[in-house]
């Protein structure tokens, strides 16, 4: 902290000084800290001019498997209930407006489960849903009691 | 998976919480459809406040709403026998019939072990508890000991607390009938968080981690030669102590001798035989009962040679199987 306070109120020599009497540690700390107050004045700069409710948008999409389209497809909003589930052509219209970050879970019987982050341009959303890869067997219990093969 | 540092328990360590609110939530959406799985977990889960309760109340809810499909698993198991040397067809029916085992579980509700391991850690994950699905051989009297070559059964583990645990939804569900081989609900809590070394007597995961052992893990053949037991073994035992083997060789005069422990305290009037020399089955008392706590020292002596099937029997629940070939002196 003493560094970057003596970096702010002296010169460009100053801290040429500063940096080659210190350990590369204390550089790193000082860079580190520049980044820091340039991005905190940025992100300031962005929350007045763009606030998050701007982006919010009607996404749409479209939820197919390797031979076409899936209908009956969950689509939800991740960490809530609101979610709609697809048509007999696979598409879907998402019934709340989402903004970039949200989260869609996309699942269906059978299908790995799939997860959509919404990206600052995204608009429609397209997916192919992959088979859960799972060998199916199954056998049974039995209360039947055992009985040896015998030669009799 | 899982590290090399990892604790396994059992259901004992959630001897405080009492899983009557958890079964009471899955019994209320016994109408739900599987139509959608994210829905159906959150209202399995999101009034219980502890993993174990959330858990249990998506296991309750599969093993109480998801029927064995005793047809399907028949023809599977001929399927897999007939393409087991030809992987190009046994993996062409392998994807098949995982599209008619979803179809059948989606509208039927109906299907066999995998879907039910597939289920629960389906509605695990969407409620974010760690749980696989476990493939392996599935020993049962009715199993032909001879043709175990195929994997042949699925179950869970679920990581809760930071431990693994072991469970198993088909066998939990219910029995199929032995007359009509229609299957019957008859929900056995036995097979929730089981005792690890209970479960190996007649669970054998393909992926060794799954054992969730801390002493030695049975070879294949060790496991083939384990006793027999049932369903309600699992209701009864915490585990079978002695012997590790199903078939006995002794001579006249000399005595089976078996060591178990138990859930809850006996009586010597809940224990008997039923001793089948393959021609007459017989009730018979053992020759002699020894309860520590929930320890029991049992053993029974033959007086006369010949090939004897031996079932153990505690409350009238038939628990597990001996072979014993009494020789002539």
């Amino acid at each position: 902290m003493t560094v970057s306070l003596a970096v702010n109120k002296n010169t460009g020599i100053m801290k040429t000084q500063v940096l080659t009497q210190k350990s590369s540690i204390s550089t790193l700390s000082l860079l580190t800290l520049l980044i820091l107050l340039f991005t905190l004045n940025t992100a300031i700069g962005q929350t007045n001019t763009d606030t998050p409710t701007t982006n919010e948008r009607v996404i749409k999409g479209l939820i197919s498997d390797e031979n076409g389209p899936l209908k009956d497809v969950n689509v939800r909003k991740k960490g809530s209930r609101n979610g709609v589930v697809t048509n007999e052509k696979g598409e879907f219209t998402f019934p709340e407006k989402l903004k970039t970050g949200d989260v869609l879970l996309i699942s269906f019987i059978g299908f790995e489960t799939q997860e959509y982050i919404i990206g600052a341009e995204t608009t429609f959303v397209s997916l192919v849903l992959t088979e859960a890869m799972i060998e199916m067997i199954g056998a049974l219990d039995a209360n039947t009691p055992y009985r040896s093969k015998r030669k009799n | 998976m899982i590290g090399q540092s990892h604790f396994y328990g059992q259901v004992s360590d959630f001897s405080h919480i009492d899983f009557k609110k958890a079964d009471s939530i899955a019994l209320s959406l016994s109408s739900e459809r599987l139509t959608n799985l994210p829905e159906l977990s959150l209202k399995l889960t999101e009034h219980l406040d502890t993993d174990v309760e959330r858990f249990r109340a998506i296991y309750r809810w599969v093993c109480d709403n998801i029927a064995n499909d005793y047809s399907l698993y028949l023809k599977n198991s001929r399927k897999r026998q007939r393409y087991k040397d030809d992987s190009l067809k046994f993996k062409a029916w392998n994807t098949k019939f995982r599209q008619i085992i979803f179809k059948n579980l989606l509208k039927r509700e109906r299907t066999i072990c995998t879907g039910y391991a597939y289920l629960v850690k389906t509605l695990s994950d969407l409620a974010n508890i760690d749980c696989e699905i476990v493939q392996g051989y599935g020993r049962v009297s009715t199993t032909n000991i001879d043709k175990l070559n195929l994997p042949n059964h699925s179950w869970n583990a679920v990581k809760l607390n930071d431990k693994w645990y072991l469970c198993d939804p088909t066998w939990a569900s219910g029995i199929p009938n032995p007359e009509t081989n229609r299957f019957k609900f008859a929900y056995n809590n036995g097979f929730f968080l089981t005792n690890p070394k209970l479960f190996a007597v007649n669970h054998f995961p393909v992926d060794s981690t799954w054992w969730l052992l801390n002493d030695t893990i049975p070879t294949f053949d060790q496991f083939l030669g384990a006793p027999v037991i049932y369903g309600n073994a699992y209701k009864h035992l915490e585990f079978v102590d002695q012997p590790k083997q199903m078939h006995h060789d002794i001579k006249k005069h000399q005595s089976l001798n078996l060591v178990m422990t138990v859930k809850a305290n006996l009586n010597k009037e809940d224990l008997h035989l039923l001793i089948d020399n393959g021609i007459e089955p017989k009730k018979v008392n053992l020759s002699s009962i020894n309860i520590e706590g929930k320890q029991l020292k049992l053993s029974h002596t033959f007086d006369k040679f010949g090939f004897y099937d031996v079932h153990l029997y505690i409350k009238n629940d038939l628990i597990a199987t001996y072979t014993v070939d009494v020789a002539q002196n």
